[in-house]
């Protein structure tokens, strides 16, 4: 499971950090850098949407109503206390003895329970805080419980719940590489190589593209912001 | 309307039930005589601008925006929103300039003007106010509420205004209601007859012991009957002005020349048998309009050498106002 994998052009050991990151032929065709990238970006841009559609209406309705208080001090205990490795490891058999295979679903999942608790708490709390006034002097103008919702409480929440996204696409981009220790691909390939063929600089090099793919994220999230409506934006 | 009453006697639980974000539990409330529960919920409410406190206004949302809320759900094309948005920006006293700001680029009373100008967007026959200068400093309170009073010379709404304070319900009020812990209502009527007969000891304490002169505060100078007061033309001899000097026990005499206030003279200076337009003249100190409520002129005399205040009716010459006409006011009312 650990070996090299079909397709991925020869590393060789001597190779220097720069010279694996910067070689063009170590970026392109089958296993190459491109489409590494590719495997983790859509793994973790799956979760991110599964978890967001998950989160966000679930945790919307919840505060509109009032409900679930409790849910927030559940959801902050487990998501401190949830082992993504572990989970991951613990679903490995139970994928394979149901013929699921290695992938994507162990991973999926274990990546999934990370993401939904801050998008989760985040989307909760902007829409609790909102003050109650505005709240209030919406529904006596007579907008409707849907208006209310979507045009009042979402809209207020928005900023709150996009840096909780935030949060959540950076953990899942930084932790998604452990797929390639539990029978995956994806950009966590080269630590694992690294580590397999005793080649350090493979390793380092590894890293630095999972911490820059990381830093990247949170950049381009953060940049997100901006495409809010002014008004919106203005808030946080 | 004002709906008054301490912390927990349910004036603002009341005003809630009215556009139904509280549901009533039993009895029947009617707005133009239907009764709100067979209405729809947003019907109902479109029908009735309300205004609490702070002004609940969309942060995300420009000045513009929030005033065009209403409008818009009722799908008016826009710039017939984008009129109505000028004219009542005009309307509750806000620059154009202001229109493109968010709420929390500007001062608290302009917020509550906001809230206002949202609130009568659609031209509601009803408004509601959850104590909407509440949160304001006493200075931009009561130019609020003078600016509310202009308002509804204009513009004839029903409103309902709640609040916890006295002198505010007296001031806004056409009829207060005087509400219990428990919701009991203690008195319905006048701001006046609340204060001239309490309707029970609870009432009695909430208006306070000073309720004579809290009427005073409701009164104005136009409605004491006429008096000249110790006051001649200025034709009139230092013998004539003597004499009227004596017959009223004062010691100023005022001149009027061509239907004016010519100024105060001191009796002393006329002792020597001079003409009373040569003798020096005072300027009134103590100079109320037919609009000044009865506390601001007791005021004013109580504070000048002459013991009346004199009426200046768009510069004409109006009468006097004395302090026992003042006392006479408190007491003529048949029931006291």
């Amino acid at each position: 499971m650990m070996g090299p994998v079909l397709g991925q052009a020869a590393v060789p050991r001597d190779i220097g950090v720069f010279e694996f990151l910067f070689g063009s032929e170590y970026w392109t065709g089958p296993g190459g850098i491109l489409a590494s990238l590719w495997d983790t970006l859509v793994m973790c841009s799956a979760v991110m949407a599964v978890a967001t559609i998950i989160a966000v209406p679930l945790a919307t309705v919840l505060a509109h109503h009032g409900r679930g208080e409790l849910s927030i001090t559940w959801v902050v205990t487990l998501s401190r206390a949830v082992p993504t490795f572990a989970v991951a490891g613990l679903l490995v058999p139970i994928s394979l003895r149901r013929g699921w295979g290695f992938e994507p679903w162990p991973i999926f999942i274990a990546l999934l329970l990370l993401a939904l608790p801050p998008i989760y708490l985040n989307t909760y709390t902007g829409v609790r805080g909102i003050d109650r006034g505005v709240i209030d002097a919406a529904r006596g103008m007579g907008l409707s419980e849907r208006s209310v919702l979507l045009n009042v409480e979402l809209a207020l929440a928005t900023s709150v719940m996009l840096a909780g996204i935030r949060v959540a696409a950076v953990q899942v981009v930084a932790t998604e590489p452990i797929r390639a220790f539990l029978g995956g691909d994806g950009l966590g390939r080269y630590v694992r190589d690294g580590l397999g063929q005793n080649n350090d600089n493979l390793l380092l090099a590894g890293a630095i593209l999972v911490a820059g793919l990381a830093a990247l994220t949170g950049t381009i999230f953060g940049l997100m912001r901006r495409l809010l409506p002014p008004g919106v934006r203005r808030l946080a | 309307m004002a709906l008054i009453g301490p912390s927990g006697c349910g004036k603002t639980t009341t005003l809630r039930m009215i556009n139904r974000l509280i549901e009533p539990t039993s009895g029947r409330l009617e707005v133009n005589g239907r009764d709100v529960i067979n209405e729809s919920l947003t019907e109902l409410r479109r029908g009735i601008g309300y205004v609490i406190q702070q002004g609940g206004l969309f942060p995300h949302r420009t000045v513009a925006q929030n005033i065009a809320t209403v409008p818009r759900t009722l799908g008016w094309d826009k710039s017939r929103v984008a009129d109505r948005v000028a004219e009542l920006a005009e309307l509750v006293g806000l620059e154009l300039t202001m229109l493109d700001r968010y709420p929390d680029e500007l001062s608290g009373g302009q917020q509550q003007r906001i809230g206002v100008a949202r609130a009568l967007a659609a031209d509601p026959p009803v408004l509601l106010m959850d104590e909407p200068f509440g949160a304001v400093d006493p200075i931009v309170r009561s130019r609020l509420q003078d600016e509310l009073l202009a308002l509804q010379q204009q513009l004839h709404k029903t409103i309902v205004f709640v609040t916890h304070d006295l002198e505010e319900a007296l001031k806004l009020g056409d009829r207060i209601a005087l509400l219990n812990v428990g919701g009991i209502l203690e008195q319905y009527s006048t701001p006046d007859e609340l204060l001239r007969s309490p309707a029970n000891t609870f009432v009695e304490q909430f208006v306070g012991e000073d309720r004579g002169m809290k009427r005073l505060a409701l009164k104005s100078v136009a409605e004491l009957p006429f008096e000249t007061g110790p006051v001649i033309p200025d034709t009139a001899s230092s013998s004539e002005a003597v004499a009227t000097a004596e017959a009223q026990g004062v010691e100023w005499i005022g001149l009027i020349c061509d239907d004016r206030f010519g100024g105060w003279v001191r009796v002393a200076d006329l002792a020597n048998g001079s003409v009373p337009a040569d003798a020096e003249r005072f300027p009134p100190a103590a100079q109320v309009t037919p609009d000044s409520t009865l506390r601001n002129a007791m005021e004013l005399i109580m504070t000048s050498r002459t013991s009346v205040a004199v009426i200046n009716d768009g510069g004409h010459f109006g009468g006097v106002v004395s302090l026992d006409a003042i006392r006479r006011s408190l007491v003529s009312e048949p029931d006291l």
